[in-house]
């Protein structure tokens, strides 16, 4: 097997600021209507790389914890597309999602960004960007990229090269 | 005299009050909907409004009756805008409209935070208030550190770069096992507890007038906590492969010592704008300064006279919205009569520093 896999990118990182600025790169680089899965612990540093994306994609707005809201809306001020960012954790079942009406977040053309979404996997949407941070010591965390459609695959290539050049 | 009635449904209480010029509460009525939540482990957007649609009626009756006035005896309507919950904040704003528009009442939106800050008018014996001042507001859903010099003139000199403060004690609190709201429960829990137990970590000691709570979570949550084995993380049941709490940790202590980390966090940065602005008193408002040893901590270490007020204003209430209402129209705007504004929308992300002091019209800030 490459160690190379085009649909995957295994990646440590060594501090919650670098966590932060891998985010603001994949922020530069999500469309419209790009969902992106973040799956971890808490403290695993979800909610500092949703920053990151945020920032990176253009808020206004300095992106917060959504837990108490479960969703924040930001939006951009050069497009106006929104930047949707939830916090599924107190989400019990998937018929949950309704009431934060998903539904209308998923079919708009917003960037959408979910912080613990296997409390809603049967509800998410097919095609999506999945990261999974694991807290490896104190500071590091491992973030393993995973893409399952052309979309999200060209997505790690574009990362991969803004990050590392290859 | 000005008589205003307010509405607040920003979240998850539903409230009204009848407030005499700004400073005198005729009545003050709140829905809670704590026990709803608790559930949860915190306010759950849908089914608060629909428990603000059930008790709004009823909790605006009740304000006018223990007012003892009638609706056409009210000079104005003030209802919350924004920030918050947009199903929540919006039960509240079309109830006030179809009042305002049947009794032919002015109607006026007012910033959630800025109710906050009013909450301090409405403490009796009210002192006159000397600017400027610094105002640390903390809730579940705020932490803001704002510069007042006048009505109306704020600056925001900082706030959280990722957990509020009352999202802190409920992340927290759910660690530790204890009940919905955590800020409660962990101050109950830290009475018996040793705060030096713990060294969890404090503020960066930077320049900055932003706060971060995440690492300090984080740092409870490694503390108290075992990691799932590598076997059970790849299982695929969601409550194995989470974190647990362990069975040696002394509850107490780590609600003490966590406790005793956030309230410098919040009193570090405070009492040092305040030196450096020459604030004449920190003020604080906000769900979380009910917290006692926020409150202790907060005139120990500033120097400074420290205000809050009274529990019941501490928490989400409409006595706020009226009284900001209140000095909004009279002090800021400078106006004789308020200008309704029917057609005003929800706001949900809105920042003090957005308000501004000469429109008081329907665009969006």
């Amino acid at each position: 097997m490459p160690i190379l896999k085009p649909d995957e990118l295994d990646i440590i990182s060594i501090s919650a600021e670098q966590t932060r600025r891998m985010g603001i790169r994949l922020g530069k680089l999500l469309s419209p209507g790009d969902v992106v899965c973040l799956s971890g612990d808490m403290g695993a540093g979800k909610t500092v790389f949703a920053a990151g994306i945020g920032q990176g994609w253009g808020t206004t707005h300095q992106v917060t914890s959504p837990t108490f809201n479960l969703v924040h809306a930001h939006r951009r001020q050069a497009d106006h597309v929104i930047f949707y960012h939830l916090d599924c954790y107190r989400l019990e079942r998937p018929s949950d999602a309704d009431s934060i009406g998903l539904d209308d977040i998923l079919d708009g053309d917003g960037v959408v960004v979910f912080e613990w979404p296997e409390r809603i996997q049967p509800v998410l949407p097919k095609h999506r960007l999945w990261i999974t941070f694991r807290v490896l010591d104190e500071t590091r965390r491992n973030l393993i990229f995973q893409g399952n459609s052309p979309r999200y695959v060209d997505l790690i290539t574009q990362f991969r090269e803004s990050t590392y050049g290859v | 005299m000005t008589i205003i009635l307010g509405i607040e449904t920003s979240c998850d209480e539903t409230a009204a009050a009848v407030v005499i010029d700004g400073k005198t509460i005729a009545s003050n009525v709140v829905a809670s909907q704590i026990d709803l939540h608790a559930q949860y482990g915190g306010v759950f957007p849908e089914l608060a409004s629909r428990a603000h649609v059930e008790s709004i009626s009823p909790v605006i009756e009740q304000a006018l009756r223990d007012a003892g006035i009638q609706l056409d005896q009210v000079d104005a309507i003030a209802v919350t805008r924004g920030p918050g919950l947009v199903g929540s904040l919006l039960v509240g704003i079309n109830y006030a409209k179809g009042l305002a528009l049947a009794s032919d009442k002015p109607l006026l939106g007012v910033n959630h935070l800025e109710g906050h800050i009013y909450s301090l008018w409405l403490t009796q014996p009210f002192q006159e208030v000397v600017f400027p001042v610094v105002i640390l507001i903390v809730s579940g859903g705020h932490t803001e550190l704002i510069l007042m010099r006048g009505h109306g003139q704020y600056q925001r000199l900082g706030g959280t770069l990722d957990d509020a403060a009352g999202e802190a004690f409920d992340k927290v609190g759910r660690l530790l096992e204890l009940p919905f709201p955590g800020g409660p429960h962990i101050q109950q829990a830290a009475v018996n507890g040793n705060p030096t137990a713990y060294n969890f970590p404090r503020a960066k000691r930077d320049n900055s007038y932003d706060f971060s709570f995440s690492g300090l979570k984080t740092a409870v949550m490694r503390e108290v906590t075992v990691q799932p084995s590598a076997a059970a993380r790849k299982g695929h049941l969601t409550s194995e492969k989470r974190a647990q709490l362990r069975t040696d940790v002394s509850v107490n202590d780590v609600a003490a010592s966590f406790q005793e980390a956030l309230v410098e966090i919040l009193v570090e940065k405070t009492a040092r704008a305040a030196k450096e602005f020459g604030a004449t008193e920190i003020f604080m408002a906000g769900g979380v300064s009910a917290n006692q040893r926020l409150r202790q901590r907060m005139k120990k270490d500033s120097e400074l006279p420290v205000r809050y007020p009274p529990l019941s204003l501490c928490t989400d209430n409409a006595a706020m919205i009226a009284a900001a209402a209140y000095f909004r129209y009279q002090h800021i705007l400078k106006q004789d009569s308020p200008h309704s504004q029917l057609n005003m929308d929800v706001v949900t992300m809105w920042g003090l520093d957005k308000l501004s002091h000469h429109i008081a019209d329907t665009s969006q800030p």
